[in-house]
């Protein structure tokens, strides 16, 4: 993921996408987390794709919700 | 030839794991397997190719109101319904038809979730049209449509970059069990590859097809593998 800027979760670079939808969050708000733990899925091109912990915390706040549709580097959740 | 597939010296080592019939739920156990193996680099890209007793599978967008019968006659025929992971609403799988699960690492296709679909659709178009069928993509759909009526349907999972699931394409299905669903949650029409041909093709021969235009689009070298020493190697 890498573009992350420290307690930041943003949309990595998926190639040519322009657009993911949210479908899952697989971790809630307020839940510790491991570094490289599956945090959430998002779908394009009926392809699901898991997007992992960028680093070890918690999660304080899901910014894009499921349902909700997210860019390239578009913040996705806070980590503290 | 795309540039990142021109560098490269050799091709890719990628396995063919032909399975004939199998158990849904032991080709899914079987995917996992093999993904976690790829995943930790103890396998090359695996290619599977099954076909499947009738089975509706719903993935992560879908619903089972696209169900259009009820439970009992499902179960009347035999037919199970499993929810899984990969994108997309509900299809079904069945015989007549040919299922391909690439296992492979997209981080050596260069990391573009859009280029590897495009790459499953352009594999199963040119194996269409080396058929005689002029198949084609529909903006927004992902899949492979026949004058507007869908001949393969496309569905993935991608984890650490390693993909599951994949796609499946109609060669002679029983058109009635797609009767039972909304496919892919819209109202819309299937077709098979034997409608459309004067001349029978069996399962086998579109398999060999199919996996003769994957191998330059991913760049690919196939051998041909067996399961049970397959999984050895990677325990």
């Amino acid at each position: 993921m890498g573009d992350d800027r420290l307690g930041e979760l943003r949309l990595p670079d998926l190639g040519e996408v322009d657009e993911v939808a949210v479908v899952k969050w697989l971790k809630k708000e307020g839940e510790v987390l491991k570094a490289g733990e599956d945090l959430l899925e998002v779908e394009t091109e009926k392809t699901t794709f898991v997007i992992e912990a960028p680093q070890a915390g918690c999660l304080k706040s899901i910014v894009r919700r499921e349902g909700e549709k997210a860019r390239l580097d578009d913040l996705l959740a806070e980590i503290a | 030839m795309i540039s990142w597939l021109k560098s490269r010296e050799k091709p890719l080592e990628a396995i063919h794991l032909a399975l004939g019939c199998a158990d849904y739920a032991a080709s899914y156990r079987l995917q996992h397997q093999l993904h976690t193996l790829r995943c930790q680099g103890r396998i090359p890209d695996t290619i599977l190719t099954v076909m499947h007793n009738p089975v509706l599978t719903i993935g992560r967008s879908g619903s089972r109101t696209n169900i259009l019968v009820s439970p009992e006659v499902l179960q009347e025929e035999g037919i199970a319904v499993y929810e899984v992971e990969r994108g997309g609403d509900i299809t079904y799988h069945g015989p007549g038809q040919l299922v391909v699960y690439p296992i492979i690492d997209l981080r050596e296709q260069g990391r573009d979730l859009k280029r590897y679909i495009r790459n499953l659709e352009q594999a199963l178009i040119d194996c269409l049209q080396e058929l005689g069928i002029m198949a084609e993509r529909h903006a927004g759909f992902p899949g492979v449509w026949v004058d507007r009526r869908k001949i393969a349907s496309i569905g993935v999972y991608v984890k650490h970059w390693v993909t599951l699931h994949g796609l499946a394409l109609n060669v002679r299905v029983n058109r009635k069990h797609f009767g039972l669903i909304n496919p892919c949650g819209m109202e819309i029409e299937v077709v098979s590859l034997n409608d459309l041909l004067d001349e029978a093709i069996s399962l086998e021969e579109v398999t060999s097809h199919l996996l003769a235009k994957m191998e330059p689009l991913f760049g690919w070298e196939f051998t041909k593998g067996e399961v049970g020493e397959f999984l050895e190697r990677g325990t």
